[in-house]
């Protein structure tokens, strides 16, 4: 199975892996003075949906399967590629990280992206959300073995859906209980993450807080548990579990100030009966879930878009 | 107002990060607990306290706050003042006491985060 | 200043002991840590506290401070109040957070310097 530290890993990848290392450089181009008659032909052999249009080596714009077709239906007399191509055309440097591919794919909705150098804007290659996918996964396979075909699935699913603008990220970690040293670690790194992905500042500070203090729940009270966050394009889902002890008085351990913390917490400043009030405060809906000797659940859920009004927190 | 004017006010001394003592402060937070930090103190706010852990860092990180001041001479461990600078936080301790630092600040036109004020 | 002109003053509400706000207040102490404020309280301070729990009375008791204010909206325990009854601590309430309670304090000249 995979597992959820590998989904990470991808979101690690986006930012450390360049546009040009994943695009492809071996582009068939043509010129502006090519007649549109003759695209039929070469979309038709190179089996591609787009095609870079280049004057020397710069890039004058792209053409199009579908800029094609529309000429088709307009019945047009024949004329050069220059006047059909789109010119205004997005393009990518190739030393960019892949992160920001992602976020033109997502924003733009383009099938294709030209990729140019930096300094001179000459035409280096062409990248397609296949590029990403095929690039992350060759990446991976460096430091993976097994299950291949499962994790090939997935990882693709899971960057499909990027694309898609559905799962987001899922992000998973250990607590351990009673290990006050390293309390917030995962926490801070899942504020890292947010911060990369363009959230709002407050939607992370308030998913940070609440994240925090229910792993210093897990810390105090319990003998460690999961936290799994979930972040969608609506709303993050923390989902915090633990197997035990439980809460005897649901009710009771809602309100301010209520605390069953040991000496030692409140010397270090927490167990002040504020964190599960805290982690209320934060969200838009928490649902807390309880047996005694079997352990407990809590639900965070937090909007991700009414930061404006919830800034207070 | 910056942590500079903190560090003079305070007569504190710097123990981690000399290079953001520039940093903007909105608004000042007195507390030795935590949670409470985390539920009421703002975005930029400096955090006088009395603890010294790694959590107090923390709780700055995850809270957002500009610094954080040890009050009555407290000092932190090596392992504060390492996840300080690494998460570019100011640390400051004075001699006062948390009554008295208040109480300067707060002469000195410092506000608090308080949703209840005037 | 006494007791009851702070409580009037900053419009504390008073959540016990009432008959026992003559106290003159010498000095001010803000502190969430029960063996902090055992060890650095003044006899005469009026201590500034987010803790509810009972404990708070006993350390009050012991150390002769004046009155204690519970900051940011904290309400003292059932337990908490009894005992302080018992002990003749008055506990006032408020809205504030620490720093503007102890900022207006301060202005009132009550300080946190050592005597």
């Amino acid at each position: 199975m995979i597992s959820d530290n590998r989904i990470s890993k991808v979101q690690e990848l986006v930012y450390e892996i360049r546009v040009g290392d994943v695009m492809q450089s071996d582009v068939i181009t043509v010129a502006p003075e090519t007649p549109m008659s003759q695209l039929r032909g070469i979309l038709k052999k190179e089996r591609i949906s787009g095609i870079p249009v280049v004057n020397g080596d710069r890039l004058a714009g792209i053409i199009s399967i579908e800029d094609f077709i529309k000429w088709l239906a307009d019945r047009e007399e024949d004329c050069s590629i220059a006047e059909k191509m789109s010119k205004n055309v997005h393009t990518l440097y190739a030393d960019e990280p892949l992160t920001h591919a992602v976020n033109m794919f997502q924003l733009l909705g383009f099938g294709r992206f030209a990729v140019i150098d930096r300094q001179d804007k000459r035409l280096l290659g062409i990248i397609t959300k296949g590029d990403i996918v095929r690039g992350l996964l060759k990446k991976l396979e460096i430091d993976h073995v097994e299950g291949e075909d499962i994790y090939r699935h997935k990882v693709s699913r899971f960057f499909d859906n990027i694309l898609a603008d559905q799962v987001v990220l899922l992000f998973q970690y250990d607590v351990a209980g009673h290990d006050f040293k390293h309390a917030g670690e995962g926490a801070s790194r899942l504020k890292t993450t947010l911060r990369r992905l363009g959230l709002a500042p407050q939607i992370v500070r308030r998913v940070a807080i609440a994240t925090y203090e229910a792993e210093m729940n897990l810390i105090i009270y319990t003998d460690g548990g999961k936290i799994r966050v979930r972040v969608g394009p609506d709303e993050i889902l923390v989902i915090v579990r633990d197997s035990g002890p439980g809460i005897a008085d649901v009710e009771k351990a809602l309100q301010p100030g209520y605390s069953t913390a040991p000496e030692w917490v409140r010397e270090l400043g927490f167990g002040a009966g504020m964190g599960l009030c805290n982690i209320k405060k934060c969200a838009n809906k928490m649902d807390l879930m309880s047996s005694v000797g079997k352990g407990t659940q809590l639900y965070i859920r937090i909007s991700t878009n009414d930061g404006a009004e919830r800034e207070a927190v | 107002m910056t942590i500079e004017d903190i560090r003079r006010i305070l007569e504190a001394e710097v123990v981690a990060g000399e290079y953001l003592l520039g940093q903007k402060v909105a608004t000042v937070c007195g507390s030795d607990l935590m949670s409470d930090v985390l539920a009421f103190a703002r975005p930029k706010a400096v955090l006088l306290t009395g603890m010294t852990n790694s959590q107090v860092v923390r709780t700055a990180e995850m809270a957002d706050l500009a610094g954080i001041c040890f009050v009555r001479d407290k000092r932190p461990g090596q392992e504060t003042v390492e996840l300080a600078e690494s998460k570019d936080i100011p640390l400051l301790t004075t001699p006062l006491s948390m009554f008295e630092s208040c109480g300067r600040l707060w002469k000195e036109g410092f506000v608090g985060g308080s949703e209840y004020e005037d | 200043m006494k007791l009851f002109e702070l409580v009037q003053k900053l419009g504390l509400k008073v959540r016990c002991a009432e008959t026992h706000l003559q106290h003159e207040v010498s000095g001010g102490y803000a502190s969430d840590l029960l063996s902090d404020v055992l060890a650095n309280s003044q006899t005469g301070d009026i201590w500034v506290t987010l803790q509810v729990h009972q404990n708070i009375v006993g350390v009050a008791s012991m150390k002769d401070i004046a009155g204690i204010i519970l900051v940011n909206g904290r309400e003292p325990n059932s337990d908490t109040i009894e005992k302080a009854e018992a002990e003749k601590i008055p506990i006032m309430v408020t809205e504030m957070p620490t720093f503007e309670l102890v900022g207006k304090l301060y202005n009132l000249g009550v300080t946190g310097t050592k005597k």
